[in-house]
Parts: structure tokens; C-alpha cells; sequence
């Protein structure tokens, strides 16, 4: 196994930066099913981590551990230095604090798009609302979609709908955003218009976790690669690295699959 | 003709004033009649014999029993002695009962209420482009054809004399007169046949000369909807268009202009009791000069509703509305139509210094918990309050000390209050929203439950002063205004993921929902003033309005779940994901989009609930269905006459359940259910 130089010398600037996302032995079951076996992993500021895997292999649920949609029996989960315990007020905090981009949008559908995207920052983060509709126009300027502010969702297509749960996300400042096979649910002419938001935003440093099946997007885009199956983490590495020159027959079998 | 038809689209603007211009989707063109008939009539156009036989076997079965059906009411409704003078007459009974005259002036400053509420609301209300020419054009072919069918279809009347006595014939149709021992003999005294005696009949042409003005009405209504249909082009007859809301009103102003030249009842309670015709001596208890007070608010109303539309603060101005419309039962029922007569020194001693209380500690201790920072010190207070609201019930309970049930009632509201206060941290202006919030419903609260402990000044006969219609649709409304809300509640219960909350909500709304209405009814009126502590007691109208609310909110409760179960669990994800509290999750996320999806069962309740209304007159109220039934019949110049009564009411029930419905549909399209 060689890594090159250069690689050693992004880890180690990598290796200096704050921790975000600590997962320690997180192990998860459903009834009798393990869904997780203790999987651990670290994420870093600024990072972009996209996680591949078979169908099954836990990948959703280890996400949705992340800000408590679901909740892990064992192990420790930290985000951004607080740990996710039942007490509320942390799970609050965390919350507000984490993004989340679903692969079926979740848009509120009986309110309009501007009001999807203010919502939370008037209620959860007490913003005035001239305030918060100012952001929310200037999110949607950002992900390419201002004349839709006063439509709503369901008049939208699939790829404006996705668009405008990344801006509902950043609406509340998050410094983490987690995305769970964002554009599986789209035609593919709309994938490419969600996936440049989401690599303008990963540019401008936001702290991401992405689930997602576009190899061209993790080989472009992803500081690292973590592949997991039958809920374990099996390899992690650099994308240059884990699509060249993986080590693990099951990484190489699920890359001879798909690619 | 282009001039008229751009004239009438500036006038529709002007009128309608349709504030974004709605584009219209043009419907299906036109058939020909007779393609129109055979399509949808004869089953022709699917090619097959079959369905031809079938569709015209079936239609005409249907057709035959429709006639057969429409024949039958109409000889009724126009029979000689039918006895619609036992309506006419009574109009003021059935719809107030004997409310007295002195007083009635405050019947119609409620319906006054009522017109200006109505037609604010229908000048602010964005409508469509209204009715299409196409469509009026076929109403009046629909009604000009009934009308001229029913002209037809009418069997001759049997003929009377001027005593009101029927006249008889033998077979052939020659009249038979009565001799002095009152049996049937012909003119000459020849004694009659005694076979083939029958009442006698007008002859068809003497029928329909009869029927004059009924052939004038059905005729011009045909011949102006053939008119529109046929001298307009098929694609202006389905794009013009007349708005909806002035051709109601024109068509209420139409009927109010009836009360100047014809005498729609009139009479007056005497001294003893009893009652003489005659229009009576007040103006509010005559027609045409309240009517058409009315019918000018609403139209003033309504032309300053599409004022205040424009009005750059109209949001804030449509919230006022529906509080309103909210408030107006209560204050229309307590403090108009019940005449309280104030114990001043009663409210200054208690009622006042209470409301000062409540509304000024409360608001301070609501401001301090929305402090930010606070932390947990305001989870407890509001528990704290809770409790000590719990404490002043358990203390009732076992008669520790006494205390206003209205002073109870706060601290638990308070108590609530406080709990939503987390919601309201952060800046001042959003800490006032919930102070002013809270101030408002004390104060409202404090006004309703000051006015409602108020003896009433109005003298009647029997202990309740609403019968008739009024307490047919006050009870209904008050239904509404309660179970709503405890309906959701318990939805909201029965779904929450507390246990106990759970499991209580299970119990009651299986328990309410497996017992007849009307054993509640009962056990309302007869029994619960036993549970009572001594000093209270239910009047009659509140024991049935609170059967019905906590009936009705067992049913709506499982309508609103209903609603709840369609929502998808991407929503709740998606709410937890930002950040938004359960309450807040609940409020914005859940209820809305719920009681969307469940609005055609809810209207279905409520509809209902206006019908089950009736279920009083049994349990002894004179509402709506008693007074025709009972005691409009026991009239001596009325007697035994129940069926125009009965038809007159089931018209009006007919009339207020399907404009419920039509409403309904008006608000799934505009919500856009099913769509998104
Ligand atoms: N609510 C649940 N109850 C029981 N089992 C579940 C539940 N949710 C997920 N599972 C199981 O947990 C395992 C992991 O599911 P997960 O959704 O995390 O997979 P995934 O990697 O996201 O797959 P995909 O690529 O298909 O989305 C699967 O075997 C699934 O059947
Ligand atoms: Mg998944």
C-alpha cells in the first residue's frame, strides 16, 4: 500500500483540523436486525465525505443517527463536541446545528417555497422576519432559483424541489449538512443542476456528508470515501485512491458492479 | 353586440373585481341538444346496441318515477287546503318562537350582525370570474323546464266553493249539489247515483288558464336562456362571464323587494297569551323595513369589504374578520338576544380586579418566562402554574375552599400559556406577540363568562327564551365553535406518544362514539345536575350543547386522525431535521395539512351535527322541528296542520346543509386538495 506524498501532506493539514463528526463503535439494531456494527469513523471541518455501499448496507442509517432521526443503542455519537444522549436540549442543539437534504425533498407542501425556507429561522432561531425572507431570497438566488420564492412545492420540478431543500437547510446556518441520496428521486437532465449546488457549496467550505450514488460526484468533489456494507465500514480512503486501487475484495466487487 | 359584450366584461371587473385577472381554462365545447340527449340519455355513442337498450330502459324507469315523484309534491304544495297560511302566518314562531315583541329590535341587531359579517367577508374573499353564460343559460333552461313541466304534470284541482267546502260530480262530470240533509243530489233534487261519486275537477284547459302566471315565468325563463344560448357563439357563451357574488345579492335584493308588496306573516302576542294577526304595532315586528335594513348592510358591507381588500394592511384585517365571525355567536347570543342586566357592583368588586389580575400578572409572568436565557426555570414555572390550576379542581372537589369557577378556568389557561412560552424567546417584539395574545383571551374570556353569568332581562313565556330556528342554529354553532377544537385535541391525543394521553383519549372517544346521541341528550338534561356541586346547575341549552360538542368532537377527532395518517412520515423527518419543537412541528407542519385532507368529512360532521339538531324536540327544547311539528299544529286556527310546516322546515335544513356542502367544495378547490 503507497500513498503518495502529496496525500500524506493533505492528511496531516487535514489531521489539524477540528473533529465535527465523531462516530465511536455506533451500533444500531432494528428488532433483532443489526443495522449498524460499530461503526466509526471521524469527520472533519471543511470535509467533504461522500459514503457508498450496496443497497442495505446501513448507509441511511448511520446518517439519520447523525442528527437523531434515528436512535443508535450503543456507541458514542459526537457533532461538533456535543454528545447525542436523550437529553433534549442536546439533541435541539445539534439539530439546529446539522442540515439535512432528504432523497424524497420533504418540502412542507402546503406553504409556499419562501415560506418552507423561513420558517425555521423564524421559530427555531427567533430571526425577524424581514430578516429571514431576505435570506431566503438571497438562498435561492444562490442554488439558481429566486422567481420560485412565492410557488408552491408541488408546482416546482423535482430538481427546483431538491434545490430548495438544500436552501431550506442552509436557511438555518448549519455548519454540517448531511444529504441522503439527494438525486436518486430525479431525471437525470435535473441531476447535474442539484449536484452543482452541491458542489459550489462544498467549495465555499461547508462541512458535508453525502450518501449518494454519482461516482463523477465523489471522484470530483469527496475529500474521502467511506464504503460500507452489511453495516460495517469496510474501507476508507481518498477517491483518487479508493477507485484506483482499492484493497478490499468487497470494495473492488461492488466497484466492478457499478462502474 | 361587441359593445355590449366589452361594456359587460368592464362591468364584471368593476363588480367582481377580480383582483388578479384568473385565467380561465376553456371547458368542453358544447354538444348539440339532441347528440347531448342521446350521449347521456340513450347511451348512443358507445357504439352498441346493448347500451342503447340499457341506457333508455333506464332512463326511462327513472325519469318515470322522478314525474311520478315531482307530480305528487306539487299536487300537495298546490292543493286548496294544504294550509301554507300555517307557515306564512308563523314565520316569526318557527324561526324565533315567542320572543317577545318589545324586545325584538335585538333579533334583528343579531341578524344585522350577521349581514355585516357577511358581506365584509364576501368583499374580501378572492373569487373567480363567476358564472359562465353557458352555465346561466342552462339554469334557466333547467328551472323554465321544470317550471313548464310542472305547469303540465299538476293534476286539475278539485274544485271548492267559496265556503272551502269540495265540490262533487257523478261519473260523467255533472255537479252534484247537497240537499238539506247534506247528502250529494243533482241540481234538481234527483237524488245522485250512489256509485261514481267524485270530487270535482277543473278541466285541463280550465287548468291551465289557471295557471297563467306560471306558464308567463317558465316560458321567459326558457326564452331568455335560449336567447343567451343561441344568439351568443359557443366560445363567448363560454367565456363571458357574470360575477357570482352581485348576482346573489341581486337575487337576495329580488327577494327582500317580495316583503313590500306581499304579506310574508305577521302577528302579535296578546296579553293572554294567545296570538291575533295583524302587522303588529313595532317596525321590528313587521318585514319589509328590518329586510331591507338588512339587505342595505349587506351590501354596504360589502362594498367596503372590497375596499378594505385592497387596503395595504388587509392580512391584519382578515384575522380581525374571522375572529369576528368567531366571536359574533357569543356576543350576538349573550349580550344581545339575552339583554343582560349588569351587577355593577359586582363587577367592580370581582369581575374587574380579576381581569386586572389575570391580565396584568399574567402577562408579566408570560413576559419574564419568554426571557432568553432563561433555561429550564420557565419549563418548571409553567408546571408549577399547571399544578396549582390541578390544586384549585382537586380543592373543588372535595369542597376544601370555594372559588370562581372563572378563577380556575384562568390559572389553567395561564398555566397552558406558559407552556407555549418557549416558542416566544427572543426579541421583545416577538415576546409582546405572545403578552398581547394572552391579554386578548383573558379578556375576551373574562367579558364572555361576566356576560353569560348575567341574569337576562328578556321576559318569555317559557323558562328558555331561544326556540325555533335560533335555537336550532345556536346550538349548532356553539357545537361547532367547541368541538372543533376538542376534536383536535383529542386527535392530537389519541396520536401522541404518551401513554396516558393515549389510552384516555382511546376511551373516550370509543365510549362517546358507541352511545346514541340522543341517550346523551338525555343523560345531559336529566342527570348530570346530580354530579354537580350544589350551587351550580346547567340550564337547559347548555346541558344539550354540551352532549352535542362532546359528541360531535368524538367524531371529529376521528376524522382529524384520519386526516393525520395520510401525512407522510418525510414531514415529521423533515420538521425534527430543522429544528422545530413538537408543538411548533404540530402547529405549522401536522394540524394544517391534516385538516385539509380532512375536510370533506369534517364539513360531513358538521352538517350533521346542524341536522342532529333536531334530536331536541325530544328532549324538550323548542327548536325548529317542535314548533312545526307541535306547536304550530296546536294552533287553534291551524290545528292538526303539520305537513306544509314540516315541508317548510325541511326546505330550510335543505338549504343550510347544501350551502355548507357547496362551501366545502369551494374551500377543497381553493386548498387545492388532492392536488399537492
Ligand atoms: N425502520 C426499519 N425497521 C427495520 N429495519 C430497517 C428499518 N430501516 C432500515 N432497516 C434495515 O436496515 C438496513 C439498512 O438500511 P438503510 O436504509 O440504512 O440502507 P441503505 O444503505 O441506505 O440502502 P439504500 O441504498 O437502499 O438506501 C436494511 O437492511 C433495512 O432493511
Ligand atoms: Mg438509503
Amino acid at each position: 500500500m503507497s500513498i503518495s506524498d502529496a496525500t500524506t501532506a493533505v492528511s496531516e493539514e487535514m489531521a489539524s483540523r477540528a473533529d465535527m463528526i465523531v462516530s465511536d463503535g455506533v451500533d444500531k439494531w432494528y428488532g433483532d436486525f443489526q443495522a449498524l456494527k460499530g461503526v466509526t469513523a471521524t469527520i472533519k471541518e471543511r470535509e467533504v465525505v461522500v459514503v457508498l455501499g450496496p443497497s442495505g448496507s446501513g448507509k441511511s442509517t448511520w446518517i439519520r443517527c447523525i442528527n437523531r432521526l434515528e436512535q443508535h443503542q450503543d456507541g458514542r455519537i459526537m457533532v461538533d463536541g456535543v454528545e447525542l444522549t436523550n437529553d433534549t436540549r442536546n439533541i435541539e442543539k445539534i439539530r439546529s446545528e446539522v442540515g439535512m437534504v432528504f432523497q424524497s425533498f420533504n418540502l412542507f407542501p402546503h406553504i409556499t417555497v419562501l415560506d418552507n425556507i423561513t420558517l425555521a429561522p423564524i421559530w427555531v432561531r427567533k430571526k425577524p422576519r424581514g430578516e429571514a425572507e431576505q435570506l431566503g431570497r438571497d438562498l435561492l438566488e444562490r442554488v439558481g432559483i429566486p422567481e420560485q420564492a412565492d410557488k408552491f412545492p408541488g408546482q416546482l420540478s423535482g430538481g427546483q424541489q431538491q434545490r430548495v431543500a438544500i436552501a431550506r437547510a442552509l436557511a438555518m446556518e448549519p455548519r454540517i449538512m448531511l444529504f441522503d441520496e439527494p438525486t436518486s428521486a430525479l431525471d437525470p437532465e435535473m441531476i447535474k443542476e442539484v449536484l452543482d449546488v452541491m458542489k459550489e457549496l462544498a467549495r465555499s467550505g461547508m462541512t458535508m456528508m453525502v450518501v449518494t450514488h454519482e461516482m463523477g460526484f465523489a471522484r470530483e468533489v469527496a475529500d474521502r470515501i467511506i464504503f460500507m456494507e452489511s453495516g460495517e465500514i469496510v474501507e476508507v480512503g481518498p477517491p483518487e485512491h479508493f477507485f484506483t486501487n482499492p484493497t478490499e475484495d468487497r470494495t473492488k466487487l461492488f466497484l466492478s458492479q457499478i462502474l | 353586440m361587441s359593445d355590449l359584450l366589452s361594456s359587460e366584461i368592464d362591468l364584471e371587473k368593476v363588480l367582481a373585481g377580480a383582483d388578479e385577472e384568473l385565467a380561465v381554462r376553456p371547458d368542453e365545447p358544447s354538444l348539440p341538444p339532441l347528440e347531448w340527449a342521446g350521449k347521456n340519455l340513450f347511451g348512443t355513442g358507445q357504439g352498441s346496441i346493448g347500451a342503447i337498450v340499457r341506457g333508455t330502459f333506464l332512463t326511462v324507469i327513472f325519469a318515470g318515477l322522478a314525474l311520478l315523484a315531482y307530480r305528487a309534491v306539487l299536487n300537495f304544495i298546490f292543493s286548496e287546503n294544504a294550509g301554507w297560511d300555517s307557515v306564512r302566518i308563523n314565520l316569526r314562531l318557527l324561526f324565533t318562537q315567542a320572543y317577545p315583541d318589545e324586545n325584538y329590535t335585538r333579533v334583528w341587531v343579531t341578524v344585522g350582525v350577521v349581514a355585516v359579517l357577511a358581506g365584509l367577508s364576501l368583499g374580501m374573499t378572492k373569487v373567480g370570474p363567476g358564472f359562465s353564460f353557458k352555465r346561466i343559460a342552462t339554469w334557466l333552461f333547467s328551472w323554465g323546464g321544470l317550471i313548464v313541466l310542472g305547469v303540465l304534470l299538476r293534476e286539475p284541482s278539485v274544485l271548492t266553493d267559496s265556503n272551502g267546502e269540495t265540490r262533487f260530480a257523478d261519473s260523467r262530470g255533472v255537479e252534484l249539489v247537497r240537499d238539506t240533509n247534506n247528502s250529494l243530489v243533482y241540481q234538481n233534487n234527483d237524488p245522485a247515483p250512489s256509485t261514481g261519486i267524485s270530487a270535482l275537477r277543473e278541466n285541463f284547459g280550465a287548468a291551465m288558464g289557471d295557471r297563467l302566471g306560471w306558464w308567463i315565468i317558465g316560458l321567459a325563463l326558457l326564452a331568455i336562456g335560449a336567447a343567451i344560448w343561441f344568439v351568443l357563439g359557443d366560445l363567448r357563451r363560454r367565456t363571458t362571464f357574470v360575477p357570482a357574488i352581485p348576482l346573489a345579492l341581486a337575487g337576495i335584493g329580488l327577494l327582500v323587494s317580495t316583503t313590500w308588496w306581499y304579506r310574508w306573516g305577521h302577528y302579535t302576542f296578546t296579553e293572554e297569551g294567545g296570538f291575533e294577526y295583524g302587522p303588529g304595532e313595532l317596525v321590528a315586528t313587521s318585514t319589509r323595513i328590518p329586510w331591507t335594513i338588512m339587505f342595505v348592510l349587506l351590501v354596504v358591507a360589502y362594498l367596503g369589504g372590497r375596499l378594505l381588500a385592497r387596503a395595504t394592511a388587509s392580512g391584519p384585517i382578515r384575522i380581525g374578520l374571522s375572529a369576528a365571525w368567531l366571536l359574533a355567536p357569543f356576543f350576538t347570543y349573550y349580550a344581545i338576544l339575552r339583554g343582560p342586566i349588569m351587577d355593577w357592583a359586582h363587577v367592580v368588586s370581582t369581575d374587574l380586579p380579576l381581569w386586572v389580575l389575570f391580565a396584568g400578572l399574567g402577562g408579566a409572568l408570560l413576559w419574564l418566562l419568554t426571557r432568553p436565557g432563561l433555561g429550564e426555570i420557565g419549563r418548571i414555572l409553567a408546571v408549577v402554574v399547571l399544578a396549582a390550576a390541578a390544586f384549585t379542581w382537586v380543592g373543588a372537589f372535595f369542597g376544601w375552599f370555594s372559588m370562581l369557577q372563572k378563577v380556575r378556568l384562568s390559572v389553567l389557561f395561564l398555566g397552558l400559556t406558559a407552556l407555549l412560552a418557549p416558542n416566544f424567546i427572543g426579541e421583545a417584539r416577538q415576546r409582546m406577540k405572545l403578552v398581547v395574545g394572552w391579554v386578548g383571551f383573558i379578556t375576551i374570556f373574562h367579558l364572555l363568562v361576566t356576560l353569560i353569568n348575567t341574569a337576562s332581562s328578556i321576559e318569555t313565556p317559557s323558562e328558555d327564551f331561544a326556540g325555533g330556528f335560533m335555537v336550532t342554529i345556536y346550538v349548532a354553532l356553539f357545537t361547532m365553535l367547541f368541538s372543533f377544537p376538542l376534536g383536535v385535541l383529542l386527535a392530537l391525543a389519541r396520536t401522541s406518544r404518551m401513554p396516558l394521553f393515549r389510552v384516555m383519549a382511546t376511551v373516550y372517544i370509543e365510549a362517546f362514539r358507541g352511545v346514541p346521541l340522543i341517550t346523551m341528550l338525555f343523560f345531559f338534561t336529566v342527570f348530570v345536575n346530580i354530579f354537580l356541586p350544589g350551587s351550580m346547575e346547567l340550564s337547559l341549552m347548555a346541558a344539550v350543547t354540551i352532549a352535542f360538542v362532546l359528541f360531535s368532537a368524538a367524531y371529529l377527532a376521528e376524522n382529524v386522525r384520519g386526516g393525520m395518517q395520510a401525512i407522510r412520515r418525510g414531514q415529521y423527518e423533515a420538521s425534527d431535521a430543522l429544528g422545530l419543537t413538537t408543538v411548533q412541528r404540530t402547529g405549522f407542519i401536522v394540524l394544517p395539512q391534516a385538516l385539509r385532507v380532512s375536510i370533506p368529512p369534517l364539513v360531513g360532521q358538521t352538517i350533521a351535527t346542524f341536522k342532529e339538531t333536531s334530536l331536541l324536540a325530544i328532549v324538550g327544547v323548542f327548536d325548529f322541528l317542535r314548533m312545526a311539528r307541535d306547536v304550530v299544529p296546536a294552533q287553534t286556527e291551524f290545528l292538526g296542520t303539520r305537513k306544509p310546516g314540516l315541508l317548510f322546515i325541511s326546505a330550510v335544513y335543505f338549504i343550510g346543509a347544501y350551502a355548507m356542502s357547496k362551501y366545502s367544495q369551494r374551500l377543497e378547490k381553493k386548498l387545492g386538495v388532492g392536488e399537492r
